[in-house]
């Protein structure tokens, strides 16, 4: 049978049709920070609907971790943030009448560098800091008041002072990374229909039960008035999480007395959500022989117009920036700040590629200083089972040295180190979380119904294959319909990498539950506890750890920049395997988002609006991109547990690759590593 | 259109024209349709005798992009960071406009006046190139800065045709850059690495080049002054 994906039948959420609908389109501020004084939209057909500001005055702001964001915007923060809206008979007429509206504004000053944010006098986006979320996404928000952090996130590990006073040798390097585009094939979709005071979202969406509570919050429902659908997404990598489009299709559903569907296009997916750009400055010491004795990690994370998960993403780059090593003393800053470019938030990654890149490039420069080969350096300083980790929590289940000897093997590091570099890193998994699903047997097999959102990463395969091997029955007869929050059991989000993991261990509970009932229907459920907090960073950051390790082998024109790499390596901790070809396609993908995060990608502002805001002039990496010798591979265990590992491969790439050139004597510090950066880079050696 | 800067009321297709889509070698000359396809010029058996043009056509982004676009779109487009421009006027290619009230054929470089710009009257339409024998030493050189399939940075073309050397660069600047005096320099001898390494330097301080997000000016004069030294070695 050949994948619905891949002959065209699949149907995913811009597919979805509803019986007089309408389309909307957004009028979006020119400005990237402004008042909005007056919306004139006398100018629309009689037969489009307009969603102005009166028309949302009753509907309380939203965000999934700071409620900080209104339906329409009455300050624009973004260029291309929404001030009203449309809807019409046809896209075309929507977008018509899009253009019809006029918008007034007052300007006001404007910020769009992360450092330059926090600086004194800087404009502020937020003057009143925003509620926090509260639990449903699990993390104490930590806004410093009157100013644009949204979150403050620290580790407090030992007494860096007394640390650095025993280090031998001490280096100290700064780092930047530019937002990214996320650019699925399917763009944001989504569509919302009202029965009475009832809503039904059917929305491409990774985050079905978040966006039910915030979008529920907005519109001062209950939760259970609030119904969100799912289809599969043609690829999300982070972009289809938390509220999208979702409050505003509602809120012109509600306008319009009809079904109303949004679908972006191209040039908005890059005013949708993008990823964090990001500043970190790394400070690391040890003693003549080798060994870590003290790290400093300051992270000026840049979450845009709105935090979004920004203050998730600043928690895990700092934790993940302490990188998997033994480290007595730690002192972790990492700033969730906002900006006048449009929302960054999830991904695939979460936060670690930005401080992997930066603390695995210092390990480098410490092992140069020291005279030591970075292998060695590592080698000596990583975390083994039983060891504390700079959380305070003790590790378990880690093969960081089986991932990083797999790696330096792959490229015969120990031979010719030379051209060659060398990357390990420490993710974690959404901690705590829930996950939940039901087992339901039917005349011909089972229906397994959970919250987990396919978006080409295959979980309906896993879920198909693991209920099949526990069932004893074949994976045809096992049925696993779209995620329906009125009929699919709670699930925190398909996020993290962690729906295997615990959508998997859940599977066995209710199948276990389906057999001690012997009834028709099984339910199991699965927690992981913990969490840090967010003023020291004690605590469990995961219970769960995504292990990886990467390896590159790079040639460099010198007289052009051009850097070719030849040999790309990748390596993922999986514990147990459930789904072989889709493991591996994870890493392949991986890998592939990493070169060109690597290499190329990069989003242009140019006073705060995009200036390559189409897949022409920002480049996805191409077949003819891969190194000709793109390998990865999968560490087993006997008797271990399915590890996650959709995002495990990503991070180090560009690390890997930067210690490859760092080898040769040319030192990057930002992302993209372009021929010209590092034609000037050749040029300092 | 798809970005928004144009909204047409109309789109008017060439597709079913008859003979718009030739790829046929006619007495020594190749004669392309205007609306021929990229991946036509580069796998027709027509158009074998000139292998390096069915490189540089074969260097453009996609196979998906390469079924689309067309020779007689990409050239009445006119944007400068294009790969045939440069290829075909190095070729010593001709264009031919044709109106209600006649027709006349125009050199590449008399095409491509600017930025999104061409010499095509409002009445006339680009109906066929023309382009002379290839000679056995050509070469074309493209310099991406980002991915395989991004346009080109700077893109080198470069013909030698008995003692005529004829080197085009594309790119770099808002229409393809040819300097005949600095190609003078090679006179009827062997171009030897000192000489290819002077007409690159040469093309490198006379290009007023552009920055974009493939590379800043400086960037792309210093590449230049390589990519061109090296497609004249080649040539040699």
């Amino acid at each position: 049978v050949i994948d619905a994906r891949v002959t065209g039948a699949q149907r995913y959420s811009v597919h979805v049709e509803r019986p007089g609908m309408l389309h909307a389109a957004f009028v979006r501020s020119p400005h990237a920070h402004a008042r909005v004084t007056a919306v004139d939209a006398s100018r629309l057909p009689a037969d489009c609907v307009a969603l102005l500001p009166e028309d949302v005055a009753d509907l309380a702001p939203y965000g999934c971790q700071a409620r900080d964001q209104r339906v329409l915007a009455d300050v624009a923060r973004h260029v291309g943030d929404v001030v009203a809206a449309v809807a019409a008979a046809t896209p075309a007429a929507a977008r018509a009448a899009a253009r019809a509206v006029d918008v007034s504004y007052e300007e006001l000053p404007a910020v769009f560098d992360p450092v330059e944010a926090v600086a004194p006098g800087a404009p502020l986006l937020h003057p009143a800091a925003a509620q926090s979320a509260g639990e449903e996404v699990s993390i104490g928000v930590r806004p410093l008041p009157r100013t644009n952090v949204c979150h403050r996130f620290r580790i407090r590990h030992g007494d860096v002072g007394d640390g650095f006073e025993a280090a031998d040798v001490v280096v100290q390097r700064a780092f930047r990374t530019p937002g990214a585009a996320h650019a699925p094939m399917e763009p944001h979709a989504a569509l919302a229909e009202w029965e009475g005071e009832r809503l039904t979202l059917w929305t491409g969406t990774q985050t079905p039960f978040n966006t039910r509570a915030d979008v529920a919050y907005a519109f001062g429902l209950d939760a259970g008035d609030v119904r969100v659908v799912a289809p599969p997404m043609g690829g999300s990598f982070g972009a289809k999480t938390f509220v999208r489009l979702e409050a505003l299709v509602a809120a012109l559903a509600r306008k319009a007395g009809r079904p109303v569907k949004a679908t972006l296009d191209r040039t908005e997916e890059f005013l949708c959500l993008n990823r964090h750009p990001a500043t970190l400055r790394v400070r690391i010491g040890a003693t003549r022989d080798g060994t870590l004795v003290a790290k400093e990690l300051d992270c000026w994370v840049d979450t845009g117009a709105y935090a979004d998960c920004g203050p998730g993403v600043a928690t895990k780059m700092g934790y993940a920036g302490v990188g998997p090593y033994r480290i007595p003393h730690v002192r972790v800053d990492a700033l969730a700040i906002y900006t006048n470019l449009p929302p960054n938030g999830a991904f695939r990654g979460y936060g670690a590629m930005q401080s992997v890149w930066a603390s695995e490039r210092t390990m480098d420069a410490l092992a140069d200083e020291l005279g030591m080969s970075p292998l060695e350096l590592r080698r000596r300083n990583l975390l083994h089972d039983g060891d504390e980790f700079a959380t305070g929590e003790v590790m378990h289940d880690v093969r960081f040295a089986e991932c990083l000897d797999a790696a330096a093997a792959a490229v015969g590091y120990e031979d010719d180190p030379r051209g060659a570099g060398l990357c390990v890193l420490l993710k974690g998994m959404q901690t705590p979380s829930r996950a939940a699903i039901a087992v339901e047997r039917t005349p011909v097999g089972y229906v397994l119904r959970s919250a987990s959102c396919e978006m080409g990463q295959g979980v309906r395969e896993s879920l198909r294959l693991m209920g099949a091997e526990l069932l004893g029955c074949e994976p045809g007869q096992v049925e696993v319909p779209d995620p329906d929050t009125d009929t699919s059991p709670y699930d925190t989000r398909t996020t993290s990498s962690r729906s295997t993991h615990m959508m998997g261990r859940a599977l066995v509970e209710a199948v276990r539950d389906l057999r001690d009932s012997g009834g028709d229907r099984g339910f199991g459920e699965v927690a992981n506890e913990g969490g840090l907090d967010p003023d020291t960073g004690q605590g469990i950051a995961s219970t769960h750890w995504h292990q990886g390790a990467a390896a590159a082998r790079v040639r460099v024109d010198e007289e052009t920049g051009k850097v070719t790499v030849e040999q790309l390596h990748g390596v993922a901790y999986a514990g147990r395997v459930v789904d072989r070809g889709g493991a591996e396609l994870q890493n392949d993908g991986s890998m592939i988002m990493g070169l060109g995060t690597a290499l190329f990608e990069a989003i242009d502002f140019a006073d705060g609006q995009v200036a390559n805001a189409n897949l022409s002039d920002y480049n996805l990496p191409a077949t003819g991109d891969l190194p000709a010798r793109f390998t990865h591979e999968l560490i087993e265990r006997e008797g271990a547990e399915a590890h996650g590992l959709g995002e495990t491969a990503l991070p180090p790439v560009p690390a890997a690759i930067g210690n490859a050139l760092h080898s040769l004597g040319i030192e990057l510090h930002e992302l993209p590593m372009t021929p010209e950066r590092v034609l000037e880079a050749i040029d300092r050696r | 259109v798809n970005q928004g800067f144009l909204d047409p009321e109309l789109l008017l297709s060439l597709g079913a024209v008859a003979g718009l889509a030739r790829v046929d070698a006619d007495g020594g000359e190749l004669r392309l349709g205007a609306m021929a396809t990229h991946r036509a010029v580069e796998q027709a058996p027509a158009a074998a005798a000139w292998p390096v043009l069915q490189r540089a056509f074969g260097l453009v982004a996609s196979p998906r992009v390469r079924n689309q676009a067309t020779v007689g779109g990409v050239l009445a487009d006119a944007d400068y960071a294009s790969d045939p421009p440069a290829m075909l006027a190095a070729l010593g290619a001709r264009a031919v406009l044709r109106s209600p009230g006649g027709e006349r054929d125009v050199a590449i470089e008399e095409l491509i006046l600017g930025y999104y710009e061409t010499c095509i009257r409002p009445d006339e339409l680009l109906v066929e190139v023309r382009v002379p024998a290839q000679p056995a030493a050509a070469v074309y050189r493209k310099f991406r800065s980002r991915s395989s399939e991004d346009r080109p940075c700077v893109a080198v073309a470069a013909v030698r045709d008995g003692a005529a050397l004829r080197v085009v660069v594309g790119a770099v600047a808002e229409t393809p850059q040819h300097f005949p005096d600095v190609c003078a320099l090679a006179g009827d001898g062997a171009l030897d690495a000192e000489l290819a390494a002077e007409i690159g330097r040469r093309y490198a301080e006379r290009i007023a080049p552009i920055a974009d997000a493939r590379g800043s000016a400086a960037y792309r004069r210093r590449v230049t002054a390589v990519e061109v030294r090296r497609a004249v070695e080649a040539l040699a």
